[in-house]
């Protein structure tokens, strides 16, 4: 508190260093704020023993006067700085005592906020279309119940094709009326031709939906599934255009490392038609079971507009050209996440809803 | 279709591996779905020369054979009628293993050591002939290795074939694609016929009574035929193939078949009355059993073979037993025709019988290849079965198909496939599939198209076969060049993902359920239909009762994924979809497919924490997620109305969601008994149009003013009747409040003793400001004061 030269001249002054020894003994003993208070009162109150000194050196000669009150008056103000020091020190450590008191187990579960997700599907359809809409598409859709205009002859189904059949078409009973054309849509593709009626080209569209087959539910079959259709239309449209637009897809999806492979195909509404691979993740292509040994995960199946879908819909096929794609959102999300049965996407356990 | 390697180089020389030439195939189109080795299952055995055969000194039925196994000879012990000296069969030595897996060993047989076995054609697998040993044709050495000696070795492609290539369903169609991806010439099968005896019209007479269907029919007459097992070459390909080989003349239809693409049948000629074939349409009465021993009631649709008796044959799909070849036939007619697709699926279909006839028919056979395929046929049963063919065939053509002629602009070609191609690559290509180029001029090509490629009916089919050559995967990858498409989402679809996005957010898991429900849903949930559609969509063709009516609400699918979760013990369920139903529109063929925000609550809302207690879902927690979602698309106008509400809800704690003053949904807990006929403990529900969600929300909430002065707080505790709603209360201290009053919000609710039965008491706090000044407290005082007033007058409240 006092450099140690005023200290041993203050504790060998004959008036000062009685008061001055008591004072440093007291100060030590005052180990909390009440004492430490008590200290300032019997030191530096009014009537405290340094006001007491100060009003004996009255009587003492001149020269010692000076000399006492200078003394004095450097160890009030010293005093108080101490004692703030002090104090300050002793709250801290009070502080840190009621803290230890407040002690939590940090470990234990937080409160539980609810939570929810987004159906995977949903998420998977969100992220195709994020795609797309970077690539400039727009969002269309149509609806679920369709006419077989749509669904099968405006995209170049010829009237005896196996897929109409009962067997493989969902038909639907309109109250009060007897139509045999009404039915379910067995893909996303009708979109296509509904799209192409009310717009003139260019088109950059995808189409996200469900789409129903009259398949007895499986681990790899559901009557009810999600597509996503895709349908450009504009001048000079080429094959290798559609080639670009799904390996960005296919990257984009699958990851960047992945490879894609088109290999010719026939659908009955695209000119040359293509079916779309990506590179097996599970074996990194050197083939397993997942890929069926072919190192070949097929995503997509796609193709070049068939003039005579142009046609139906009053395009001149000559003018445009166009490319048109279609995938499987839970064949999508089967190969990305690694779910092994489709039916999972509709039973809505909890369990599963929950992970993603 | 399964190609075998072995066989398709009789065609086409095979200059890359099999894994190579799977490679091309699957990148031109023909997908190859797995490479298959085939070996012949059993392992040690070789040819033997039988040299000798003694009689079993102590057994009737066996004989002793000393057999030349190569500079060796054993003895071996047979059971075999057929064994004789000077054959040459198959002998599995000590230490091999036949096709069932059994070792072979030295053993004594009654008395005698036999070294070894001698071998049927069932033990080794190659087909169910366990009469005799397999007789070995000549030439093979004693002691060269089984496997060797009958070529079995083989690697067959499985092939998956697209409906668009009939053409591929065939070795020589396969052979052309081959020949076109590896740069090789095709050999075709030389075809032979040595004609002997009278001409064969003179006792066939054929006649085409709907050439519609029939477009053509070449019958050949072959006399003096032995039906016996086919040579081993032949049984060895058909196998490969997938098919039974069966006798020396049913092997051959089958082997042309798979050849050259033509379904071939054979009738036993001496079956057909006066060797008249007509080829009609089913009159009423006709009935047929075909080759699989099924009698069949024919469809006036279903085109039939007929002799003057009668059906002989469903046309292109199967044979009947009748006029089956069997071991006694002696005279063969032979059908080469062509049946008109559609047709033939029909017939397929309706019978439920498909055929490797049928599957090539349905997807059209060349028109042009009946006469080939019936010479190459008739030859190779004067090969095999020793006939004689009459000479001539009897050829019936309702009409001649001429090859199809088309012009192919290149350069165009080349911009749709996104790469620049010259006329002579163009036409390389073109001809090595046996397309012919038959002009140039400037940018065109003539093309003619054989007769074999029914699916090159246009420009762009040529296209497709120049990209598929040229090859998919030297095509640039390239995009669309062009700059005025641009993305976005529609404001409805961005409000879409927002609303699942606050489902979400507020603890709801998104379910995705079917759009099917049983029907009996209605009859829980609405049996006088005063709230659903009195007539639903129903399919036609359900895959069962329980799915056979198109969802007229959410709320089925959303109970039903409760009910699936509490079976599995996961009780605490909180749901919600967006999804389509489906209501019939008067006079419409297509229903309205209004999209819907449904959502189901149940169990806790909140589980126990480890410091408290758990919270269930209830009413209020359902309406908490209504206000978020309001809030967060900014709806301002809506509320909850209570009374009236469809009929499976809480008749006391139901209303309707009003926004901005139109019915939009319901909202309100489970009807305890359809919870009850559900086997559930009861849900909060709710349902809502989307777009009226949209409609009503507001992109644009309007920036209110923060206020810079010191707002007043008062609290009010009312005391009012208990049918007075909350809301009126709030609305009555609103509208007296003024202008001042900025918030108004319910703190508590008091039942009970220090109040009058029938009564409640509301307890609200009140915010009051200005934006110009701090309020006076003699000026806020006389505003409470007003409100006070009016709640006593409009509402008879009394404060507390």
């Amino acid at each position: 508190m006092i450099p140690d030269e005023l200290a041993r001249e203050m504790e060998s002054h004959p008036a000062v260093g009685p008061v001055f020894k008591r004072l440093l003994l007291e100060l030590e003993r005052a180990d909390d704020a009440r004492s430490l208070e008590r200290v300032r009162i019997d030191y530096l109150g009014r009537k405290g023993a340094i006001n007491a000194l100060l009003q004996d050196i009255r009587n003492l000669p001149a020269e010692e006067r000076r000399e006492v009150g200078r003394l004095l008056n450097l160890l009030k103000s010293r005093l108080e700085q101490e004692l703030e020091i002090r104090l300050e020190r002793i709250r801290e450590r009070e502080l840190e005592e009621s803290l230890r008191l407040q002690k939590l187990d940090v470990t234990l579960p937080g409160r539980h906020i609810p939570y929810g997700t987004r159906h995977l599907i949903s998420t998977i359809i969100e992220q195709i279309e994020d795609i797309f809409l970077g690539l400039g598409y727009r969002v269309v859709e149509g609806p679920e119940v369709e006419l077989d205009y749509y669904n099968f002859e405006a995209l170049n189904t010829p009237e005896w094709h196996p897929s109409k059949s009962l067997q493989d078409t969902f038909y639907v009973e309109v109250p009060g009326g007897n139509y045999r054309d009404v039915l379910l849509r067995t893909h996303t593709s009708p979109v296509q031709v509904r799209v192409m009626e009310s717009t003139p080209p260019p088109l950059y569209v995808i189409a996200p939906g469900k789409a129903y087959r009259h398949d007895v539910p499986d681990a790899t079959h559901s009557p009810i599934f999600h597509q996503v259709e895709g349908l450009v239309v504009d001048e000079d449209i080429s094959l290798g255009d559609l080639k670009g637009t799904l390996e960005n897809f296919a990257r984009r999806m699958f990851g960047e490392d992945r490879r894609v492979r088109f290999r010719p195909h026939f659908f009955p509404f695209t000119e040359p038609s293509a079916e779309v691979d990506v590179s097996c993740n599970m074996c990194g292509g050197d083939g397993c079971r997942v890929c069926k040994w072919t190192g070949w995960l097929e995503i997509l199946g796609a193709g070049m507009v068939d003039p005579n879908v142009f046609s139906y819909v009053g395009y001149d096929p000559e003018r445009w050209s166009g490319f048109a794609f279609g995938m499987g959102v839970e064949r999508i999300a089967l190969l990305k996440y690694g779910v092994p049965d489709i039916r999972y996407f509709y039973d809505n356990d909890l369990r599963l809803l929950r992970q993603f | 279709m399964r190609v075998s390697l072995q066989w398709l180089s009789d065609y086409v020389d095979l200059v890359v591996d099999a894994e190579e030439l799977a490679d091309r195939l699957t990148n031109a189109g023909t997908s190859v779905e797995s490479v298959e080795r085939v070996t012949g299952g059993w392992d040690g055995c070789v040819v033997g020369r039988v040299l000798e055969v003694f009689p079993h000194p102590r057994a009737d039925r066996l004989s002793v054979c000393r057999v030349d196994v190569g500079g060796e000879v054993k003895e071996i012990v047979c059971g075999a009628p057929n064994v004789r000296a000077g054959m040459l069969s198959p002998v599995a030595l000590p230490g091999a293993r036949i096709a069932d897996g059994k070792l072979v060993g030295e053993a004594e047989i009654r008395g005698v050591r036999s070294w070894g076995m001698l071998l049927s054609e069932k033990e080794l697998g190659i087909s169910d002939d366990a009469e005799g040993v397999m007789v070995l044709e000549e030439g093979m050495e004693p002691g060269t290795d089984l496997h060797l000696a009958l070529g079995l070795e083989d690697t067959v492609l499985i092939l998956e074939i697209t409906p668009n290539r009939p053409d591929c369903l065939s070795m020589l169609g396969i052979a052309r694609e081959v020949a076109a991806l590896t740069g090789q010439a095709l050999r075709r099968p030389r075809i032979q016929v040595y004609e002997e005896g009278p001409p064969a019209e003179e006792e066939v007479r054929v006649e085409i009574l709907d050439e519609e269907k029939c477009s053509r029919y070449v019958a050949r007459l072959i006399d003096e035929v032995k039906v016996g097992p086919s040579p081993w070459w032949m049984r060895k390909r058909l196998r490969a193939a997938g098919i039974r080989p069966i006798s020396n003349v049913v092997d051959v239809t089958n082997y042309v078949m798979l050849e050259m693409g033509q379904p071939l049948h054979a009738f036993d000629y001496h079956l057909l009355k006066e060797g008249h074939i007509i080829v009609r349409r089913a009159e009423p009465g006709d009935r047929l059993v075909t080759l699989d021993g099924v009698k069949r009631d024919l469809h006036p649709e279903d085109l039939l073979i007929c002799d003057p008796g009668g059906p002989v044959a469903l046309a292109g799909v199967m044979g009947g037993e009748l006029s089956e070849v069997s071991s006694r036939t002696s005279k063969v007619l032979l059908e080469s025709a062509h049946f008109e697709p559609s047709g033939i699926m029909r017939t397929s279909r309706r019978h439920d019988l498909s055929s490797e006839a049928s599957y090539r028919f349905e997807r059209g056979v060349d028109p042009d290849g009946c006469l080939p395929a019936a010479d190459r046929a008739a030859g190779l049963i004067a090969e095999l079965a020793g006939g004689k063919v009459r000479p001539g065939a009897v050829d019936v053509r309702a009409r001649s198909v001429a090859p199809r002629r088309l012009e192919l602009r290149v350069e165009r070609a080349g911009r749709l496939i996104g790469i620049t191609l010259n006329k002579e690559e163009a036409s390389r290509i073109l001809e090595s599939l046996e397309l012919k180029v038959v002009g140039i001029s400037e940018d065109r090509l003539r093309v003619e198209v054989p007769t074999f490629r029914p699916d090159l009916e246009r420009e762009i089919d040529l296209v497709e076969e120049l990209a598929r050559i040229y090859g998919y995967q030297r095509i640039p990858a390239t995009l669309p060049r062009t700059s005025h498409n641009v993305g976005f989402l529609t404001r409805e679809q961005r409000l879409r993902r927002e609303i699942a996005r606050v489902m979400a957010g507020c603890g709801l898991h998104e379910a995705i359920t079917v759009s099917f429900v049983p029907g009996w849903w209605l009859e829980v949930l609405d049996p006088e239909r005063r709230h659903l559609p009195p007539q639903p969509l129903r399919l036609r063709n359900p895959l069962s009762e329980e799915a056979s009516m198109l969802r007229p609400s959410l709320l089925p699918g959303l109970l039903e994924a409760v009910r699936f979760n509490l079976n599995r013990r996961l009780v605490d369920v909180h749901l919600f979809e967006m999804g389509r139903v489906f209501l019939p529109l008067e006079g419409r063929k297509l229903p309205q497919e209004p999209l819907r925000l449904g959502a189901v609550l149940t169990g806790r809302w909140l589980p126990k924490p480890w410091d408290g207690e758990a919270q269930d879902c209830d009413f209020y927690t359902m309406k908490g997620i209504l206000e978020v979602l309001m809030r967060t698309l900014h709806v301002e106008d809506w509320e909850l109305e209570s009374g009236e509400g469809p009929p499976f809800l809480h008749p006391m704690r139901r209303g309707t969601v009003m926004l901005e003053g139109k019915e939009a949904g319901y909202m309100g807990t489970l009807h305890p008994r359809v919870a009850e006929n559900l086997d559930i403990p009861g849900a909060e529900v709710m349902e809502v149009e989307v777009a009226a969600l949209v409609e009503a929300a507001k992109d644009l909430p309007p920036f209110k003013e923060i206020p810079r002065f010191p707002s007043v707080q008062v609290d009010l505790a009312l005391v009012v009747d208990e049918e007075v709603p909350a809301a009126e209360v709030e609305r009555v201290i609103r509208s007296a409040g003024g202008d001042l009053l900025r918030e108004v919000r319910l703190f508590d609710l008091y039942r009970g003793a220090q109040i009058g039965k029938g009564e409640k008491s509301l307890a609200y706090s009140l915010v009051f400001y200005s934006l110009e000044r701090t309020l006076r407290e003699d000026e806020v005082r006389e505003i409470v004061e007003g409100v006070v007033g009016a709640l006593a007058a409009e509402l008879g409240a009394r404060l507390r």
